[in-house]
């Protein structure tokens, strides 16, 4: 599917079933989302990385709502599995989404301004070094007798500076690279966007709604 | 009013992977911390108390960068890396990322992106406070609470947006200054 | 082709007193290798992002075959002139080298189907057709800067502007980068021009150096130029005084089954290393060999395989706190080693922890002044030269006095005359307060006099080099 489309259909789901309070759609949700991600062969760490984590937060926080509130069970059932809907999608997502495929999607298919879609990656494929960075700034700190917590403003301040530092030479390599901003570009890979995008689209959104109306109480 | 320019892009999205990092470096302290408070019930509260640090990231954008819709995609873009590192709260985190984010825009809204001080940086904290408060009667449920709960949540989650997203921010911003990099 | 002509530039940085360039002329003829030197912090990195058109001034004095740069349209800007920059690891947009060179193309609207086979093209004039679907970020620099290169061999840019590309670059890559410059000077008739410090390898190709110095460019005579690379001929760069470890020597750090890896890559397969106390080590290798991964495992910032052991106690036992002031590290990246805002304050915040007994504030003022650095108490560190901020860091990591000092490539893009103070400071302070200092270090020009234990990094072993005393 569209990797724009896809993104849409996720927040749009998202969204719907942050509001609406049925719970069988959300079972329906976990299972399709379950069955997809075993199709795009995730691994099983992962997978139980995506349940373990969720089920600890879900049942601590209806726990929660048991002792604090008189919330009905079947609120607190679709406030538990609610969380599963979120982050197994989010898996599904992100495992059949490389984020290289979603950008040169979003700047071909959704008209995102191209300084945005390489400037995204740009800093992205900067992770590596950005992870690095805290780790090296905390050791600087304590080789020079300093001890830098989450809250010492200098902590921030020095990541602040090398994000400054390295977007400053981004961008000039960038240039320096032909990048002009608002310059027309030729697209070496092109990201198809076809009819039947649109037809999984609309009937999944459908699917929902015809869901979400049978299933209302 | 100034544009975005290829340079502020890419800095307002290595701060939002930075403020991730920092985030993530401490994980298990927010798993600790959530899972003593669990089985008296106050889960949420864990939430609460650290929701500021996950929030900084809009108002620290929109102090360095100062372009209308800079702490929108700070904290936006936070959650979409959040995303694909595999954070556990998957789909949503784009949601509450553009909300939060829109929360501490409207502080900067209000003030017109002229004024870069206390007062604005207090009300960004409250608007942030009270838009993903809203959010989060729904999304986790919290309109069925008691009321006396409610209240304790939600000025446990102003004074952390206040100390984390305002003074901090306000020290941070207070060295930017100085080093030159930024307009008093 | 293009000739690059600058007529009477002056550029003075924003809220500066004094202009950096000052009525600054100078030709850059087509097809020619121009290589230009000069003290640290004399503006040479400006007028290269001037002539790039990096930073934007009104009306430039740059000429690129008579049309001015600003006549130039954006699009066809990166044709006429491209940069290759210091820091290899943040000159690239894409994550893989095949997706950065088809990224550099797109740009210049070059059709679909021919950007494979320009790729191609120029993954093979450079060499490295080897790299091409791997990770930008996982390379060494050393192979950045070729793919660097590369991306400007595939957009064929007519001027080729660099700014001290070889400064952590190993000195067998530096050969043969230099070789493919030339080539692209020679075959294809692009103009280059070069800054660099260390001028090791120049001497076949360049007969005039254009010296920077007081805002003004200056083409030096074919006599003076020979004269300037007189200092950087093989036998000056040899190191005599080394010999093998003996049993006299005390042992401060100690791996047992010592081994490094990113990933599944062996970097150092497990051995035993000793490293002795109150000496001087240099350790050499080629680039990506894993010498500053061995230094970031040897302050617990990197993972190890085996065990380290600092006096006889594994480190991983020792308090973090306690151990970093202990084993101290001065990091690649001069600007990782600050945390304040001035000069004055990060030297300070040294006093204040380190060892102010020997340091003290009339011996501080005597080192800034050595090292040409004083009277600027009140500068902000980040507009600092690089050269200048190399040497700060230098003297902040000195005033620690940690026991063991580990230096990664101090004299990364110092010049000459900094290079000669830095080793005299080094020298007397490790003499004085009998430090223990390790250093890696491509560049050899000036350390002969300071090293006594020489560790080669090759085929994934350390071994000492020299003869036994
Ligand atoms: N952004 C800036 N703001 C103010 N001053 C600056 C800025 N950048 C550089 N300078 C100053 O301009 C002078 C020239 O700097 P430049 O980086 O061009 O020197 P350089 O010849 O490349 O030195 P090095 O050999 O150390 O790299 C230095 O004194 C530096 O302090
Ligand atoms: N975080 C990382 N993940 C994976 N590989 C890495 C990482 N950091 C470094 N490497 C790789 O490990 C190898 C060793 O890197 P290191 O920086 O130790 O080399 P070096 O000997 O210091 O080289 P140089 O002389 O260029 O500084 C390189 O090939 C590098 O690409
Ligand atoms: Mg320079
Ligand atoms: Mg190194």
């Amino acid at each position: 599917m569209n990797p724009s489309l896809k993104l849409a259909l996720l927040v749009l789901i998202a969204l719907e079933v942050s509001f609406i309070q049925v719970w069988s759609i959300n079972v329906a949700l976990i299972v399709v989302s379950l069955i997809l991600m075993l199709l795009g062969r995730i691994t099983w760490r992962r997978l139980l990385w995506l349940t373990l984590v969720p089920l600890f937060f879900s049942s601590a926080l209806v726990w929660s709502l048991m002792l604090r509130s008189s919330a009905s069970t079947h609120f607190l059932i679709v406030i538990f599995t609610r969380l599963f809907v979120y982050v197994y999608m989010g898996g599904w997502f992100t495992l059949t989404t490389p984020p290289l495929w979603l950008t040169h999607s979003l700047e071909q298919n959704a008209k995102l301004p191209s300084k945005f879609a390489y400037g995204f990656l740009a800093a992205f494929n900067l992770m590596p070094k950005i992870q690095a960075e805290v780790a090296t700034v905390r050791a600087a700190a304590l080789m020079r007798g300093e001890v830098l917590h989450v809250w010492s403003p200098r902590l921030y301040f020095k990541v602040i500076l090398a994000a400054m530092n390295w977007s400053d030479q981004l961008a000039a390599a960038m240039t320096s690279h032909g990048f002009v901003e608002g310059a027309p570009r030729t697209h070496a890979q092109t990201v198809p966007l076809v009819a039947r995008d649109w037809w999984l689209f609309v009937g999944s959104l459908l699917l929902v709604q015809i869901g979400l109306f049978v299933g209302l109480p | 009013m100034k544009r975005w320019h290829i340079r502020d892009i890419i800095l307002v999205t290595i701060i939002a992977i930075f403020m991730g990092v920092i985030f993530w470096a401490l994980g298990p302290v927010y798993t600790i911390l959530a899972a003593a408070l669990a089985p008296m019930g106050l889960q949420p509260l864990a939430n609460e108390l650290l929701l500021g640090i996950w929030v900084m990231a809009g108002p620290l954008a929109g102090f360095v960068i100062r372009i209308p819709g800079a702490a929108t995609l700070g904290e936006l873009l936070g959650a979409v890396v959040e995303m694909f590192l595999g954070g556990i709260w998957g789909a949503s985190t784009l949601i509450s990322g553009t909300l939060q984010g829109f929360g501490s825009e409207l502080g900067f809204i209000f003030t017109g992106y002229k004024r870069y001080g206390w007062f604005t940086l207090f009300l960004s904290s409250l608007t942030t406070a009270i838009v993903t408060f809203v959010w989060d009667l729904f999304r986790n449920g919290y309109a069925a609470y008691h009321l006396p709960f409610l209240l304790l949540l939600f000025c446990v989650r102003l004074l952390s947006i206040f100390i984390f997203g305002g003074v901090l921010t306000k020290l941070i911003n207070n060295l930017l200054v100085r080093a030159h990099v930024l307009k008093d | 082709m293009a000739t690059v002509t600058v007529q009477s530039l002056t550029y003075t940085y924003p809220k500066q007193a004094h202009p950096v360039l000052d009525h600054l002329s100078g030709t850059f003829p087509t097809g020619k290798f121009s290589l230009l030197t000069g003290v640290s912090g004399g503006g040479k990195s400006t007028l290269l992002k001037l002539i790039a058109g990096l930073i934007p001034m009104s009306a430039t004095p740059i000429n690129f075959d008579g049309h001015p740069l600003s006549a130039i349209t954006p699009t066809q800007r990166a044709s006429t002139v491209a940069m290759l920059f210091q820091e290899p690891s943040t000159q690239f947009t894409m994550d893989t080298v095949e997706n950065e060179l088809r990224f550099a193309l797109e740009n210049q609207q070059v059709p679909a189907e021919e950007i494979a086979d320009r790729c191609d093209a120029a993954l093979n004039f450079i060499g490295i057709s080897d790299l091409k679907f791997r990770k930008l970020m996982f390379l060494s620099g050393g192979e950045q800067q070729k793919v660097a290169l590369a991306i400007i061999v595939a957009m064929d840019s007519d001027v080729i502007l660099l700014d001290e590309p070889f400064a952590s670059i190993d000195p067998p890559t530096r050969l043969i980068l230099l070789e493919k410059l030339v080539a692209l000077c020679n075959d294809r008739g692009k103009t280059i021009i070069l800054a660099d410090h260390d001028l090791s390898g120049y001497q076949q190709w360049v007969d005039h150096l254009a010296v920077l110095a007081d805002g003004q460019l200056t083409l030096l005579s074919t006599a003076a130029t020979r004269e300037r690379f007189a200092a950087f001929t093989p036998q000056r760069l040899q190191l005599t005084h080394v010999q093998l470890p003996n049993d006299q020597l005390t042992v401060c750090l100690q791996g047992t089954q010592l081994g490094l890896a990113h990933g599944d890559r062996q970097l150092l397969t497990p051995q035993d290393l000793s490293l002795y106390a109150h000496r001087t080590t240099l350790i050499t290798g080629p680039n990506g060999s894993g010498k500053s991964t061995l230094f970031k495992a040897l302050v617990r910032l990197g993972r190890y395989q085996g065990q380290l052991t600092y006096r006889q106690t594994d480190i991983t036992k020792i308090r973090k706190r306690r151990y970093a002031r202990q084993v101290g590290l001065m990091f690649q990246a001069a600007s990782a080693q600050f945390l304040n805002v001035t000069v004055a304050e990060e030297l300070a915040l040294s006093q204040k922890y380190g060892d102010h007994a020997y340091f003290t504030p009339t011996r501080i003022q005597q080192l800034l002044q050595q090292l040409d650095l004083a009277g600027r108490d009140e500068q902000v560190l980040y507009s600092l030269s690089s050269g200048q901020q190399k040497k700060i860091q230098l003297l902040c990591m000195l005033i620690m006095a940690p026991d063991v000092l580990l230096l990664d490539e101090p004299l990364k893009g110092l010049d000459y005359a900094s290079i000669q103070a830095v080793m005299t400071i080094l020298k007397t302070v490790q003499q004085d307060l009998n430090l223990t200092l390790i250093l890696i270090s491509h560049q050899l020009s000036g350390l002969d006099d300071l090293v006594d234990l020489h560790l080669t990094l090759a085929d994934r072993h350390l071994t000492y080099q020299g003869v036994s005393a």
